[in-house]
């Protein structure tokens, strides 16, 4: 089932994004549009930059040079501006980054409450309405540390939904999951991307790629080899990294 | 059986099972005996003559009052706190009872043994009120009501010792002194060490450079160093305004070992800070949080979990410490147990029977702390 996507409007536009960590250039000149509603895939070996690149996207990586513009905003050292940005993109993250100390409800809470300045009554009804959607309103009262990998990726998931965020970023989400516990976190996934959310993954789950995404971007070495429809990926890629990769991973 | 099973299996076990367990028996043997036929064969006169001023010192008589109202504060807010957060487990309670009849035993003299009987029935009221609490519609409110009274406790007991024209500051004394100068070090430390901890691990470079040195300057001198600075030097330095160049000695103690204690406390704050992943800040940023807002809800807490076992260990260090006011010429416990046996006739030469009673109540109360501190700890899983 794919959706309708608008190429008019442009979410993420990145313009000859670099980064450097001391000596090791990460990003080497990323260009990319990311439009609404659009699913991208990232993939690439470790170490290309894939990570990196959508890390950047809400300046938890500062870029050294080249513009990011997220909904029209500009990310520049204005911090005003990033930390709208940040209100308005969602993230999720390989090891969850759950808060351990703060109930699962607390964990969604938060952050509306204190950036959103919503009450404890609006943003808790905001919090099972969203773990009801991930599926675990049950777990509301405990802490991080009682739940699975699976359902602790969920309510990492809401939690980063509760701020209504108009883009998420996945950054290998299902990576540190047991196998048995990646569906629940893809189908959730998968739900999203049917809503209409605009999402930028770094995932290796090919499933899920072929499912959802509207287009693929192949990482390699700080720049973007390879991009195009799953159709074009899967069929008829033309770079012979791309295929190298592929190969290794299908 | 079982219990004989258990004895073989756990002391008898193997030839090196045997060899420690004789040694450690006659070892045990020794010392208890030692100790025991110490106790049985001294004279405790010495402690019954004294006890009002090995606990208050200095103060006068009709000033008694004052002392004991705070101890009852204390041990009111105590008991309920104990009841309502934490699960009582019977061989913990009477751990804890016994440990605390000791002061009481020592202290309690004729007059105020009605006094001490009303504190422990009213303690156990509300012992009984915070069990109860714990479960009910109430439970938000008393827990907000025990919080906000810890935090008001110190200056409570403050008003106390000072209202109705209370005793000079410089009269206070024994291990009451020592009692309150380690509250207002600990008190005043821990939030000044967390500032500084926080601004030690700061990105701006001044409030880093200002924090790094004032912690490493303070560690890199004893305490007593600080103190006889503060008695001699302190005065011409600071201004002559609001008599701030003479302020009592008393204060100037407080003054020193909070200042020392929150160099000590920072650091071990700053391990805590150091040791929460770098995750979890980046994600309470990635929601938009501003970094003020995820110090506070975020790391510190997680923080000062996890460091709670050496802060505790940190204010016990700094309890004992107290004891090295003496050489302000405050007659803190320690100094009241060296000055009995050489100024009062009747007990010349009895340091042994007066500074055992010190180390004990020392004791007590280092226990307790660290007590608390395991029951923290399990409580919040560390």
């Amino acid at each position: 089932m794919k959706k309708k996507v608008s190429k008019k409007k442009i979410s993420v536009e990145a313009k000859g994004i670099t980064k450097s960590f001391g000596d090791f250039q990460a990003l080497k000149g990323i260009t990319a549009n990311i439009y609404e509603g659009e699913v991208v895939v990232v993939l690439g070996p470790s170490g290309s930059g894939k990570s990196t690149f959508i890390r950047t996207i809400n300046g938890l990586e500062e870029h050294n040079s080249g513009e990011i513009t997220v909904n029209g905003i500009p990310l520049n050292d204005d911090v005003k501006n990033r930390d709208v940005i940040r209100g308005q993109v969602g993230m999720v993250f390989q090891q969850f980054n759950l808060f351990p100390h703060l109930s699962v409800l607390r964990n969604i809470t938060l952050a509306p409450q204190k950036v959103k300045k919503l009450s404890k009554s609006e943003s808790e009804e905001l919090a099972m309405s969203l773990l009801e959607r991930v599926g675990i309103p049950e777990q509301a009262e405990k802490y991080p540390a009682q739940l699975s990998g699976g359902q602790q990726q969920r309510v990492a998931i809401a939690r980063a939904l509760a701020m209504q965020p108009k883009i998420m970023l996945f950054d290998e989400p299902t990576s540190a999951l047991d196998p048995e516990m990646i569906k629940e976190v893809l189908d959730v996934m998968i739900e999203l991307a049917q809503s209409g959310m605009t999402m930028i993954c770094v995932t290796h789950e090919m499933g899920f790629a072929r499912e959802v995404a509207d287009r693929f971007l192949f990482f390699d070495e700080g720049l973007i080899v390879e991009e195009g429809t799953p159709d074009h990926f899967f069929n008829n890629p033309q770079e012979e990294r791309t295929k190298l990769f592929l190969s290794q991973i299908l | 059986m079982i219990l004989l099973n258990w004895i073989r299996e756990n002391f008898f076990g193997t030839k090196l099972d045997v060899a420690m367990t004789i040694t450690g028996v006659l070892f045990i043997y020794f010392v208890l005996s030692t100790v025991i036929s110490f106790i049985l064969n001294s004279d405790w006169t010495l402690i019954m003559v004294n006890r009002q001023l090995m606990l208050t010192g200095l103060m006068p008589q009709e000033e008694i009052w004052r002392i004991w109202t705070i101890f009852s504060l204390t041990s009111i807010l105590m008991t309920i706190s104990i009841s309502f957060w934490f699960k009582i487990n019977i061989k913990g309670s009477i751990f804890y009872i016994l440990l605390l009849l000791i002061p009481f035993l020592i202290f309690t003299t004729k007059n105020t043994v009605l006094y001490v009987l009303l504190i422990m029935f009213i303690s156990i009221v509300f012992f009984y009120l915070g069990h109860r609490s714990k479960n009910s519609k109430l439970k938000n409110i008393v827990s907000k009501i025990i919080m906000i009274s810890w935090i008001i406790l110190l200056p409570i007991c403050f008003l106390i010792l000072n209202i109705l024209d209370g005793p000079k500051m410089t009269l206070w004394g024994g291990f009451m002194i020592n009692l309150i100068l380690a509250a207002i070090a600990i008190f005043a430390g821990f939030p000044l060490g967390i500032l500084l901890a926080l601004g030690r691990a700061s990105s701006y470079k001044l409030i880093k450079l200002v924090s790094t040195v004032y912690i490493e300057v303070i560690r890199g001198a004893p305490l007593v160093a600080w103190l006889l600075l503060a008695w001699f030097v302190l005065p011409k330095f600071l201004p002559n305004l609001f008599g701030l160049s003479d302020i009592n000695i008393v204060v100037r103690a407080m003054i020193v070992l909070s200042l020392f204690a929150s160099a000590y406390i920072a650091e071990v704050i700053r391990g805590g800070l150091q040791s929460i992943p770098k995750g979890q800040e980046e994600a309470s940023f990635a929601l938009g949080i501003n970094s003020i807002s995820t110090t506070i809800f975020i790391v510190l807490p997680q923080a000062i979990r996890i460091v709670i076992p050496t802060v505790v260990s940190t204010f016990i260090a700094i309890f004992k410490d107290t004891s090295l006011v003496f050489i302000l010429a405050i007659t803190d416990l320690l100094r009241i147990g060296r000055l009995i046996p050489e100024q009062q006739q009747a007990f010349f030469g009895k340091s042994i029977e007066s500074l055992a009673v010190v180390a004990l109540l020392f004791w007590v109360v280092s226990l307790v702390l660290s007590q608390i501190s395991r029951t923290i700890e399990k409580k919040l899983n560390i």
